[in-house]
């Protein structure tokens, strides 16, 4: 085992600000936030609450409160983001044709939009009464 | 895909990575299935909006017990995908710690807090399962 003792040697080396290494620092500030974030809701919505103590009228409930709707909207933009951004950065060890690259970006860049803006429609809308 | 079958399987399978391997795959197989649950339930949530007859269909699915097993695994993916992420970061944060003595010990503290974490929340959950299931509520 000793030979795997490698101890790295620590250097500082300037990053250049690029798409991708500000994607690489999202990941890591959006995932700190997200572990207070996510699993709040899914302690509370997942497991106290469950899915048979939850419809339309729980909906409408939770969403009256102001609170709870910029919770959900954080929790919207930051959960998709980072989980759009991870796929993309899975797709990318697979990927490595400049053109190809450029396509998944695009296609995920899009698929992100759509969804958040769907989602985020619901939040600012509310609950319909059918 | 067909590329990905022959080439990352076999040496993922053949690559006796041990715990680091194991929280590699585990990491991104998690993030991958908690995305996919994410999308469904991003756009099953809007349908309050768009479409509230449909919301109660979406629940309903949500309901049944093959649904509620993989809720269950769901909550695992998500403890563990926190807990591993936050190692990540933190080694990320102070690479100087990011050696062959620390990260087999980093690694298996992660798999202890997220099943700490996720054996009560499991308990719970499949108890409630049991309870809509055999009992019928």
């Amino acid at each position: 085992m000793t030979a795997t003792e490698l101890k790295p040697q620590v250097r500082r080396v300037p990053a250049r600000r690029s798409f991708e290494s500000l994607s690489w620092l999202f990941m890591r500030y959006s995932g700190i936030l997200l572990i207070p974030l996510v699993y709040i809701h899914v302690i509370i919505q997942d497991v106290l609450v469950g899915v048979h103590k939850i419809d339309l009228d729980y909906v409408a409930l939770r969403w009256a409160t102001l609170g709870w709707r910029v919770y959900d909207i954080l929790l919207l933009a930051f959960t998709f983001a980072h989980g759009v951004n991870g796929l993309r950065n899975v797709l990318l060890d697979y990927v490595s044709q400049p053109s190809k690259v450029r396509l998944v970006n695009w296609v995920l860049l899009l698929f992100w939009l759509v969804v958040t803006l769907i989602g985020a429609m619901a939040i600012v809308g509310g609950v319909t009464q059918p | 895909m067909k590329r990905f079958f022959d080439i990352v399987l076999p040496a993922a399978l053949r690559y006796r990575g041990k715990g680091g391997q194991v929280s590699f795959l585990l990491h991104r197989i998690s993030g991958l299935g908690v995305l996919v649950f994410l999308t469904i339930h991003i756009l099953d949530t809007a349908t309050v909006y768009f479409i509230p007859e449909l919301y109660q269909e979406a629940i309903n699915l949500y309901r049944n017990p093959f649904f509620q097993v993989g809720e269950i695994i769901l909550v695992f993916m998500v403890f563990f995908h926190g807990v591993n992420g936050l190692r990540l970061i933190i080694f990320d944060l102070a690479p100087a710690y990011w050696e062959a003595r620390y990260v087999p010990r980093s690694q298996f503290w992660v798999f202890v807090i997220s099943l700490l974490l996720w054996l009560p929340a499991a308990f719970i959950m499949g108890r409630n399962l049991l309870v809509y299931t055999i009992l019928g509520g």
